[in-house]
């Protein structure tokens, strides 16, 4: 015997949703990061430590309490706007849109006192691009209110049943590129992983000069990989100088990291 | 208060801060001891030097210009705010519109200047902080919001409990951040230990709190720790040698025997 199916939230619904699973995840991802601190296995999140404390000095205030302090009063708005957020889509899940509206509201208004709070230290310590950063986040939470307020929890929306044959193109269709591209990136992995640790033969393009084109995979160990084996194959030569092309010098996106070898020959 | 007028203070303290500011930042020159900022005329006298215009006279004409522009700006700003106070929405409105107004000719000004002077990056920025002006204005004054809907002082169990585990959180996070603050913060000062990764080669990776403090450190300590050896040339690891945003600086020290 066939079941009934469950009617899906109207779409308004689940965009509300949305919206508040999404500022949840936010602010509990970013106080995450101020818990966890520095970088780990399997975590790497920012160091805001250091980046307070360096922000601080550069004003004179050397001590690590003041970094500390305002780390703080980030932590506890941060704190307050995961909790509201949460407490919006719990209540929203409910089926309490009077209680997650006002939650919500809450929310956003401890989101936009929090990038307030960055901007000001933005203007105090001259860092422009972080000043449009969150000048960004703080007009993208007071957005994402407004669009929050105008979708109605319980607007019907009739459900369009997409046609059959269009549902087995689509399908296949997606089924095809899913599999082409799957193919191309693993492909892509066995021929090209190698070259994230081995070594670069150096090209000679000038009397005791050599070229050193990196691939967009090379680190520090393809580097120290290179250098080694320049060593063995260049006993009687001397590093003297490592130039590194600078980006203007380099042909846009299509060349990586490209250095000279400039040698003597040892006594 | 109700929502439309939290709302309204929120968009009304960020944009009077962030002209405030500004200013602040025009009239305290370069750095000093509790301010950085940035330096806006060596920007100015580098962008009217690359039109060939080399004498300062130029670029601080302009600079007086714009800090005069922005100095109304924020007066502008700071009136509506203080109309807002008053709870005369009117004529809050009128200022405020006035405000965005000059803000975004200002930003159309600035936007003239990034293409005369081919800056892209500060074009892109300038046309993002227009964009936010005309919708914030948008939002402030043309979008209803509900006058019903306030955020009371009066706690009730739910808000109590939130509060609760609000100061619990942050007391957490803020005796983490104590404890990593305290075992990180000898990086400012401590030589980074080297190692020897290529026979006479060695790499120093840098922590994120190092500065050129940490860098003299560094080669004294190497120096007194190898005197056997003769530091022949060093070498800044570029960022592509960096494990993305894990990797802090790499310092490689290339060395032969004393």
């Amino acid at each position: 015997m066939d079941t009934p199916r469950t009617p899906a939230p109207p779409t308004p619904q689940l965009l509300r949703y949305a919206i508040l699973l999404y500022w949840s995840i936010f602010w509990l991802f970013n106080m995450l990061d101020k818990a966890i601190g520095g970088a780990h296995f399997l975590w790497v999140g920012r160091d805001r430590f250091a980046q307070f404390q360096k922000y601080f000095a550069s004003v004179g205030l050397d001590s690590p309490h003041v970094a500390n302090a305002a780390l703080a009063v980030a932590a506890a708005l941060e704190a307050f706007a995961f909790l509201f957020f949460a407490g919006a889509l719990l209540n929203e899940l409910r089926g309490r849109t009077r209680s997650s509206h006002r939650w919500a509201l809450i929310g956003t208004l401890f989101t936009m006192g929090t990038f307030t709070f960055f901007s000001i230290g933005d203007h105090w310590f001259g860092d422009r691009f972080e000043l449009l950063e969150h000048t960004l986040f703080w007009f993208v939470s007071l957005a994402s209110w407004v669009v929050f307020t105008r979708l109605k929890a319980d607007e019907d929306t009739t459900p369009v049943a997409l046609p059959r044959p269009q549902r087995i193109v689509a399908a296949l269709t997606g089924g095809v590129l899913i599999i082409t591209t799957a193919a191309a990136i693993f492909q892509h992995n066995q021929s090209d992983f190698h070259k994230r640790s081995a070594a670069i033969t150096a090209e000679p393009v000038g009397d005791h000069i050599y070229k050193v084109a990196f691939p967009f995979l090379g680190g520090s160990t393809v580097f120290e990989n290179t250098l080694a084996q320049f060593k063995e194959e260049h006993p009687k030569e001397a590093i003297q100088h490592i130039y590194t092309v600078p980006n203007p010098l380099r042909l846009k996106k299509a060349d990586a990291l490209i250095f000279y070898i400039l040698t003597e020959d040892t006594p | 208060m109700n929502e439309r007028r939290l709302l309204r203070l929120a968009i009304l303290v960020f944009w009077t801060l962030f002209w405030g500011l500004s200013v602040a930042d025009k009239i305290i020159p370069d750095v000093q001891h509790l301010w950085v900022g940035k330096d806006f005329f060596a920007l100015f006298i580098k962008f009217f030097g690359s039109l060939g215009l080399k004498n300062p006279l130029f670029a601080t004409a302009a600079l007086a210009l714009v800090s005069a522009l922005e100095a109304m700006n924020f007066g502008l700003y700071l009136a509506a705010l203080i109309s807002f106070r008053k709870g005369d929405a009117a004529v809050t409105d009128c200022w405020f519109f006035r405000a965005i107004l000059a803000s975004m000719v200002l930003f159309s000004l600035f936007s003239i200047a990034d293409q005369v002077f081919g800056d892209r990056f500060q074009l892109l920025e300038h046309g993002l902080f227009w964009i936010i002006l005309l919708a914030s204005w948008i939002v402030f004054r043309h979008v209803p919001m509900a006058e019903d809907t306030t955020v009371s002082l009066i706690p009730t169990e739910e808000t109590r409990w939130t509060v609760v585990a609000g100061i619990i959180l942050t007391l957490a996070t803020s005796a983490v951040l104590w404890r990593f603050s305290e075992a990180t913060f000898h990086n400012v000062e401590d030589p980074v230990v080297g190692k020897e990764v290529v026979h006479g080669l060695y790499k120093f990776d840098f922590p994120f709190l190092a500065d050129k403090v940490v860098w003299e450190n560094t080669i004294n300590t190497f120096k007194e720790a190898h005197p056997e050896l003769k530091v022949r040339y060093i070498y800044t690891g570029p960022s592509e040698l960096n494990s993305k945003k894990k990797t802090h600086l790499l310092l490689y020290v290339f060395t032969e025997p004393a």
